[in-house]
């Protein structure tokens, strides 16, 4: 556990047992020729990318957290990032876990070889949060970097002529690795805090694709009249390394940005169907202007992944609380639109109890039945993702002393 | 399938749900069917007394183009649905064996997938969502509509290989890909097996983007070695390699792998058009289309050149021709075993045991050769999950007569 969760689904509960896997942080096997790596939960996940870059290689989910944030994590989360579109999850990228179950049992989901004959239990501990057992190794599959990549920042009036380029980009077939925008407010934040030299427009729209050159070549020269069709006020296309990854510094600093701008901000974390992001998006402008809390909105455009960052200052009675429910309202907005509570930052703590808004009764009790066939104890990461955990960890009484204090094994926190 | 066992059509999901829960109340033996195209998958079938026949819930449910995203009802054909999508450039990019008649449900309850796996990954890598029937009359879903979400349990994976054991699959979404513009293969015939693992190992160093990296490779039986000259006994190894992009993009990678991989080829041929089409229907039969004993198997992708040497000594030994095809990058594909049911035995013992290959599955074979050895083999540590995992979701053992995994 590095931290860097945001939805709190890493919060020890009172009483219980925290394992921190900080300690397990090798790298345990790097097969180059066979694109696997198998790594202890603790190594982060740009420590992968490190280790095989020199061979031309990378691991591909990459959250904006990367420099910190543990594999283990991301197995737990099925953390995403900026070029999900195209390359998936951290689900399409973990070839095999070795997990303990909560009974103390040691279990191998996947492996090296692909085809695990069996339901696929991989997939499903994957974005457990937890729940479901602890991941003590993970193979991850790596992939080869593309011949060519090509990244433009296209600056335009406003936010509906910036989705109009990415459902018209979409439209043509074409996949780009990325297609991520920021409105006004987190622009501002950004030039604030890392000074990518953003243009002050209403909203910013990057795109990137990769490949082999001839695609990437034909593909951009039509993205490119795409955003000019639809009134790009400008076009920046980077022309090095250093250019793009100074497009890509301003976007992934976007949420610790917003510090820059307001003294506290909520960072949200929701899903709509691509084609309905405008509509969401003006129903979210309205919430700001009606509840006085100004919104920045940074998204995955390309998948509909909103992360709309609302802002308040806790010094101001009541703006915390307005500000939570400013959040659960624009989850409300994505559910109605048929959505998703969460892309990738996971429901944790924070969003179980609107668990029901998505999921009926059944499917709750469906999801509960599968979890009491690993935990049926309910002891593992208690009080997470469900609204009304039918065990908790938390023991009521006088301290007793865990046998792991006894050993010296383990701390009170 | 049993002559007198009682076929249950439902057409709406409600029905799937009652027929699941009456055939578990009344202690009987149901299996839920599509086409019927995966029907020798598996063990050997114990008694059925009910086969529920999915066909009638053939519909799209929604196809969100803007989204590419589909929703579809289990029992829809892939071949169906495919022509519909296509109406909006897009594709369900999964071209499994059966392809002309296997349903989506059947797909992804045994997460079958065929040379575009290279690219696009197994049902299970594109299924978003999925509502499910269960054994005491639950209907549920988990997953959703859209591409990214990560609420809740993901039982869209659970149930992708779980070969109707734990839940019937009612409906299910996937995301879809657009269809290429234009598509072309290299057929590269093989100098020899070091040669093939020379191929793997280039292809998968390089910067090339295929849609399918095929290898395929047969033995030469025993008889047959005897009445080949000298010249002749090397096996026949083929390679197919598949770019689909822009027109001008496929044909400079087309270019590039030919040039690449020239030197460790006997012929070398691009095909696009007719020859192109029937290249892939024929290798899709291939391996189905003569009688003997089929395995699924996985191996390390750079091991090929062992797993081959493995297989030519297991023919040798075991008196069988042995036929391989499958995915040259992902190290997973078909084994053919044509023997007798001993010596098809005696192979599928020896690949339980191998180095080189694992995930052995038996799903064509005759019934003495099941009754033999088991169809799935050790599950290893899982065994516990797969008990616990029954027990929860089919208490009283209703589904799929013991064929499947657990």
């Amino acid at each position: 556990m590095h931290g860097t969760g945001l939805s709190g689904g890493a919060l020890p509960v009172a009483g219980g047992l925290v394992i921190s896997l900080a300690r397990l942080n090798r790298i345990l096997d790097v097969d180059i020729a066979n694109q696997r790596v198998t790594v202890e939960p603790g190594v982060t996940n740009l420590d992968i990318t490190k280790a095989v870059a020199p061979y031309g290689f990378y691991y591909a989910p990459d959250p904006s957290s990367q420099q910190v944030c543990s594999i283990g994590g991301n197995v737990a989360e099925n953390s995403g990032g900026a070029h999900c579109l195209k390359y998936g999850f951290t689900v399409h990228h973990v070839l095999g876990v070795e997990a303990v179950l909560p009974g103390g049992e040691l279990v191998h989901l996947g492996g090296s070889l692909v085809d695990t004959p069996g339901p696929d239990l991989l997939g499903l501990v994957v974005g457990s949060e937890g729940t479901l057992a602890v991941v003590t190794k993970v193979t991850v599959r790596i992939l080869r970097r593309p011949e060519a990549v090509q990244t433009l920042l296209a600056a335009f009036d406003s936010i509906d002529a910036g989705g109009a380029s990415v459902s018209d980009i979409i439209s043509a077939g074409i996949i780009p690795a990325a297609v991520e925008m920021m409105d006004s407010l987190a622009i501002r934040a950004a030039e604030a805090a890392v000074h990518p030299n953003f243009p002050d427009a209403d909203t910013v729209l990057i795109v990137e694709l990769d490949g082999p050159t001839a695609e990437v070549r034909a593909l951009f020269d039509r993205v490119e009249g795409i955003c000019k069709a639809h009134g790009a006020t400008t076009i920046e296309v980077a022309q090095t390394d250093e250019q793009r990854a100074r497009i890509w510094r301003g976007r992934k600093a976007a949420f610790a940005a917003m510090g820059r701008v307001s003294p506290n901000y909520y960072v949200q974390d929701g899903v709509v169907p691509r084609t309905r992001l405008p509509e969401v998006l003006n129903r979210i402008r309205a919430l700001e202007a009606r509840s006085g809390l100004r919104i920045g909105n940074v998204f995955h455009a390309g998948d509909g992944n909103l992360h709309p960052l609302i802002c308040y200052d806790e010094r101001v009675a009541g703006q915390a609380d307005a500000a939570v429910d400013v959040a659960a309202e624009i989850l409300s907005y994505c559910i109605e639109a048929g959505g998703s509570l969460t892309g990738e930052h996971g429901i944790g703590a924070d969003k179980s109890q609107y668990m029901p808004k998505m999921f009926t009764e059944a499917d709750l009790a469906l999801m509960q039945r599968v979890r009491a066939v690993f935990d049926p104890g309910g002891i593992c990461n208690p009080g997470k993702v469900f609204p009304t955990p039918r065990l908790c960890g938390e023991v009521p009484g006088p301290y007793r002393q865990h046998p792991a204090e006894a050993a010296g094994l383990a701390d009170r926190m | 399938m049993p002559a007198d066992a009682i076929v249950i059509r439902p057409g709406t999901a409600a029905e799937v749900a009652a027929a699941l829960k009456d055939a578990s109340d009344g202690r009987q033996s149901l299996v839920i069917r599509g086409a019927g195209s995966k029907d020798g998958y598996g063990r050997q079938p114990s008694r059925i007394d009910v086969i529920l026949d999915m066909q009638r819930l053939n519909h799209i449910l929604a196809h969100e183009h803007g989204d590419m995203t589909a929703t579809i009802e289990a029992g829809a054909s892939l071949r169906h649905v495919n022509v519909a999508l296509a109406l909006h450039g897009q594709t369900l990019p999964l071209d499994p064996p059966f392809a002309d008649r296997a349903t989506i449900g059947g797909l992804l309850a045994t997460n079958d997938s065929g040379p575009l796996r290279h690219r696009y990954g197994t049902p299970r890598d594109l299924v978003i969502g999925v509502q499910l029937a269960t054994t005491d009359g639950t209907l549920a879903k988990a997953g959703g509509q859209v591409v990214k979400n990560v609420a809740g349990y993901d039982l869209s994976k659970l149930i992708a290989g779980s070969f109707g054991s734990i839940a019937a699959i009612v409906s299910a979404t996937f995301k879809l890909a657009p269809r290429p513009a234009a598509s072309k293969t290299l057929r590269i015939q093989v100098r020899d097996v070091e040669a093939l693992a020379a191929i793997v190992r280039k292809v998968m160093a390089s910067q090339l983007e295929p849609i399918a990296f095929e290898v395929v490779h047969r033995t030469v039986s025993h008889d047959d070695r005897r009445r080949l000259t000298a010249n002749d006994q090397r096996p026949a190894t083929v390679v197919a390699l598949r770019f689909a992009s822009l027109p001008i993009v496929v044909d400079t990678q087309i270019e590039q792998a030919a040039a690449a991989l020239q030197q460790w080829a006997t012929s070398i041929e691009a095909l696009e058009g007719e020859a192109e089409r029937s290249l892939w229907s024929a290798h899709a039969t291939e391996v189905w289309d003569v009688p003997g004993a089929i395995v699924r198997a996985s191996w390390l992708p750079t091991n090929v050149g062992d797993a081959l040497g493995e297989l030519e000594r297991h023919a040798t030994g075991a008196h069988a021709a042995i036929f391989l095809t499958g995915r040259a990058a992902v190290g997973a594909g078909h084994i053919r075993i044509d023997g007798d049911n001993a010596a098809q035995a005696t192979v599928v013992r020896q690949l339980r045991t191998s180095p080189v290959f694992g995930n052995i599955v038996i799903v064509r074979g005759s019934p003495e050769l099941k009754g033999s050895i088991d169809a799935w083999g050790s599950h290893g540590d899982r065994q516990l999950l797969f008990d616990s995992l029954k027990r929860a979701f089919d208490p009283n053992g209703t589904l799929n007569a013991g064929r499947g995994p657990l």
